[in-house]
């Protein structure tokens, strides 16, 4: 019997993490909890592209789902909540992925922050290019945001160009942007609008394209992602498109307390100081450094964990493919969890693996 | 220059529409005016017009946020740049900064309880308000169907801001609810312009239908034989979803469901779809349609019936717009009554939910003005509906001063008086399915007037020919997939002939 397409999905992240984790750590996941656990656990796992991708699964449609692969004998459970993957499971996932492939182009972690205003200033955008090139100045916006419509507002009166070249200079850029092997353009065009012709809504366009809803959910922003990368790769070659990004949401931010935090870190205090100047528990402190590690490429943890006993605890992790604080602990045993934890932020996803 | 005149430069239009002359001239003579016109004629062109003429701004008090949204969406769109709407919808650092430029505004759309707070009426005050219009007045009278509690310190507060020159608008307000307009507005004098609530373009048709199953055949039926596009109307969303997915299984292709419950995308697309001719069918719950202005529409179809005549009414008045003939059938199945007054009365909240929320106000000493930050845990507690917890917050915030045990027995009994209205308006609307004489003099009646010329395409019961509805092209012209993408993306950003 087969899998739904976001049946698949679910399985393959459920092998990924192999019953350590529980079935809530989708859900957040999913969702984008911008807390240390699930920043953390997504980069353990190498599962960062699924981060805040799906935002409207809810608790209790994720449990039902588990439930039905559970009496399908897809997945069995392996302690409260948790589950592994059966060996039925792993066949059944393993024909549904050649038939139906894992986006590979999906980043949502790159780009949970940019997806959401990108596309609604690029279907604004391209509507409103549309219409002033047939002349037509009444019509209703496809977004009713004030921030959207101002924005977009001052971005065309920014280019300074005419409507035709403006247009024409959109069309040239999404033409090339969306070309993009093993993506599908033709999902994200269909939504668009544009003069006398309404785009397509999600649920209508899956069906144009035949395709289950959350399919076509990660298909689409499958190639949306695709052609970020593309449009921000080579950005003086999309001057348009590059511009709808703008460039506070261009690396990925940190929360505003950890922010909070590694100003301070960054003026020389310790965590101690930094914990007692904020009215907080040191173990919230350390949650923040963990994000900062994992956000902040380079940041420095020798000031909190000597290289040496960096070392240590790599090999012993190395040794260890449970990815257990404890196991590791049990083995470095003058580490404590937050020296740990600093370790596998830090190399977790090259070295660890 | 003539009215007229003014109505082709300003708007475009030859011609006004029955009742849009003689509401303006009566406004334009300082005379206040309470217009009933029926829904389609463009009401908001009896505030449009005068306001370009008249020196000063016009202050427009409306019930519902969507409907005002709508509304400044669309004055935009024709290109009015000096309107804007007050309401919840706006940050405060984005209420402030409208509030110290109004003078900027022509046009300013406001929520009663906006109206309400002191430091809005103070800036209100230092402007020139040359016309104060309420919108859906009947909501003012606690006769009219959709009685809301704010609606009832529109007086007092027009009173606050100088007693401006006053336009009450609405579609259907019978005689004594008219009157309850005037004085709750404090109006001593008026002018009433008041035009049938007929529409003898649209034939009334009642079916009946034995069980569930057999109304969605029907409809589905009726979808494929009439000539669109259409409307159908449901009083559950799911039922509307579970009934467009039926209508594509059955090879009606252009429908969509639309709902409250949709994402704010999807109801801007599927509304504009429906506009521009992309979808033949909707199938709607009630929060559909207020607000769009299409003129084509030729067939509305009730799944359920509304819960009073004066709803009915409107939303069968969104065809025919064109004043071309148009049908509006509704389909009854036994059970439907039962469905109306549990909808009725769900609206409403019950005396244990009232006793709930004044045992804990008690409890924790709290006041009227501090409802708002607590509705999330209010509404939880008593186990409140958006709009039972709505007609509360309302009331009680209409309130100049608390006594607890006082109000809980006064919300009780306005609550009973209101159930006692709506079932009231239910067993109106049933009659006037099962009545056995003309629908249009039923309805007609309902609204003290007396039927003038029947139209030959009458009702259920004097006999329509349903083929003068039927679907004139058959095969409709259906959207081509395109497997071009590129060539898509170029028919929308360029010029045809650009196109190579």
């Amino acid at each position: 019997m087969g899998v739904t397409y976001l049946e698949s999905v679910v399985l393959y992240l459920l092998k990924t993490i192999k019953g350590e984790r529980t079935i809530y750590s989708l859900y957040h996941l999913f969702q984008g909890k911008r807390s240390s656990q699930t920043i953390q656990d997504a980069h353990l796992y190498q599962i960062t592209p699924y981060f805040q991708v799906f935002p409207s699964v809810t608790r209790e449609s994720l449990e039902r789902m588990v439930k039905s692969l559970r009496d399908r004998n897809l997945v069995k459970e392996a302690a409260e909540s948790k589950v592994i993957v059966t060996e039925y499971g792993m066949e059944t996932l393993e024909r549904s992925l050649k038939e139906k492939p894992l986006p590979v182009f999906m980043n949502g972690w790159k780009y949970h922050q940019t997806t959401e205003p990108f596309w609604e200033r690029l279907t604004l955008l391209v509507q409103v290019c549309s219409n002033l090139v047939h002349h037509e100045s009444s019509y209703i916006p496809v977004r009713n945001k004030k921030d959207t419509l101002f924005w977009v507002k001052q971005y065309i009166s920014k280019q300074g160009i005419n409507r035709y070249i403006l247009a024409e200079r959109l069309y040239m850029e999404l033409a090339s942007a969306l070309d993009h092997e093993n993506t599908r353009p033709e999902l994200v065009v269909l939504r668009l609008t544009g003069y006398k012709k309404i785009g397509l809504t999600i649920t209508q366009a899956a069906e144009m394209a035949g395709l289950e809803p959350s399919h076509y959910h990660f298909e689409f922003l499958n190639t949306l992602h695709a052609m970020l990368d593309t449009v921000l790769e080579k950005a003086s070659d999309y001057p348009l498109l590059s511009g709808l990004v703008s460039q506070g949401e261009r690396e990925v931010p940190l929360t505003l307390s950890t922010d909070k935090t590694y100003g301070l870190i960054q003026k020389g205090y310790s965590l101690e100081e930094i914990a007692a100047a904020r009215n907080l528990k040191q173990s919230t402190i350390e949650d923040h450094v963990v994000e900062i590690v994992l956000s902040i490429k380079g940041f420095n943890i020798d000031a909190y964990v000597s290289p040496e006993k960096q070392k240590k605890i790599l090999q012993a992790a190395r040794d260890n493919s449970a990815r257990k604080l404890k196991q590791i602990k049990e083995r470095v045993s003058d580490a404590t969890y937050f020296e740990i934890r600093l370790v596998m932020a830090k190399y977790g996803e090259e070295q660890w693996n | 220059m003539e009215l007229k005149g003014y109505l082709n430069g300003f708007f475009k239009f030859d011609d006004f529409r029955p009742g849009q002359q003689e509401t303006i001239e009566s406004v334009l003579t300082e005379s206040h005016t309470i217009a009933m016109l029926p829904t389609g004629t463009g009401k908001s062109l009896c505030y449009q017009l005068p306001g370009y003429l008249l020196d000063g701004a016009i202050l427009v008090v409306s019930p519902l946020l969507s409907l005002m949204q709508d509304q400044v969406e669309q004055m935009m769109a024709m290109g009015e740049k000096r309107v804007i709407a007050l309401n919840s919808f706006l940050t405060p650092q984005q209420k402030a900064k409208a509030l110290t430029e109004l003078e900027r505004y022509k046009f300013i759309f406001i929520s009663p309880e906006m109206l309400g707070m002191d430091f809005v009426l103070a800036s209100l005050r230092k402007l020139k308000i040359s016309l104060f219009v309420v919108d859906e007045a009947h909501c003012i009278s606690q006769w009219g169907y959709d009685f809301r509690p704010d609606y009832l310190r529109l007086g007092e507060l027009r009173q606050q801001i100088g007693q401006p020159l006053t336009l009450a608008l609405t579609a259907t307000a019978a005689r004594e609810v008219r009157a309850d307009i005037a004085e709750k507005l404090c109006l001593d004098q008026w002018k009433e312009v008041v035009y049938s609530v007929d529409r003898p373009t649209i034939s009334m048709v009642i079916e009946h239908a034995d069980t569930f199953q057999e109304k969605l055949e029907r409809t589905v039926e009726l979808v494929k034989f009439l000539q669109g596009p259409g409307i159908v109307y449901f009083s559950s969303k799911k039922i509307a979803e579970q009934a467009a997915a039926y209508m594509r299984e059955n090879g009606v292709r252009k429908v969509m469901a639309y709902h409250g419950g949709l994402d704010s995308e999807s109801r801007i697309l599927i509304q504009q779809q429906f506009i521009n001719g992309q979808l033949d069918v909707v199938c709607a719950t009630s929060a559909f349609g207020m607000g769009i202005n299409k003129e084509n529409v030729r067939f509305v179809i009730h799944f359920h019936m509304p819960l009073q005549i004066e709803s009915y009414l409107q939303e069968i008045g969104r065809a025919a717009r064109d004043g071309k003939d148009s049908t509006a059938i509704l389909i009854y199945s036994p059970g439907d009554e039962q469905l109306a007054f549990q909808l009725a009365e769900g609206e409403l909240p019950d005396r244990y939910q009232i006793e709930r929320l004044f045992a804990y106000l008690k409890d924790h000493k709290l006041g009227y003005k501090e409802l708002a930050q607590y509705t999330e845990d209010l509404i939880r507690i008593c186990g409140f509906t958006e709009i039972q917890w709505r007609i509360v917050e309302e009331y009680l915030s209409s309130l100049s001063h608390t006594d607890l045990d006082l109000d809980s027995h006064s919300l009780i009994q306005m609550i009973e008086r209101r159930l006692a209205v709506k079932n009231g308006k239910v067993r109106k609307m049933i009659e006037y399915v099962h009545a056995q004489e003309c629908k249009r003099s039923v309805i007609l009646k309902a609204f003290n007037e007396k039927p003038e010329k029947r139209p030959e395409y009458c009702c259920s019961i004097c006999g329509v020919d349903m083929d003068h509805y039927k679907k004139m092209e058959p095969g409709d012209n259906e959207m081509l997939i395109k497997l071009d993408w590129k060539q898509d993306l170029a028919s929308i950003l360029l010029l045809s002939e650009r196109i190579k």
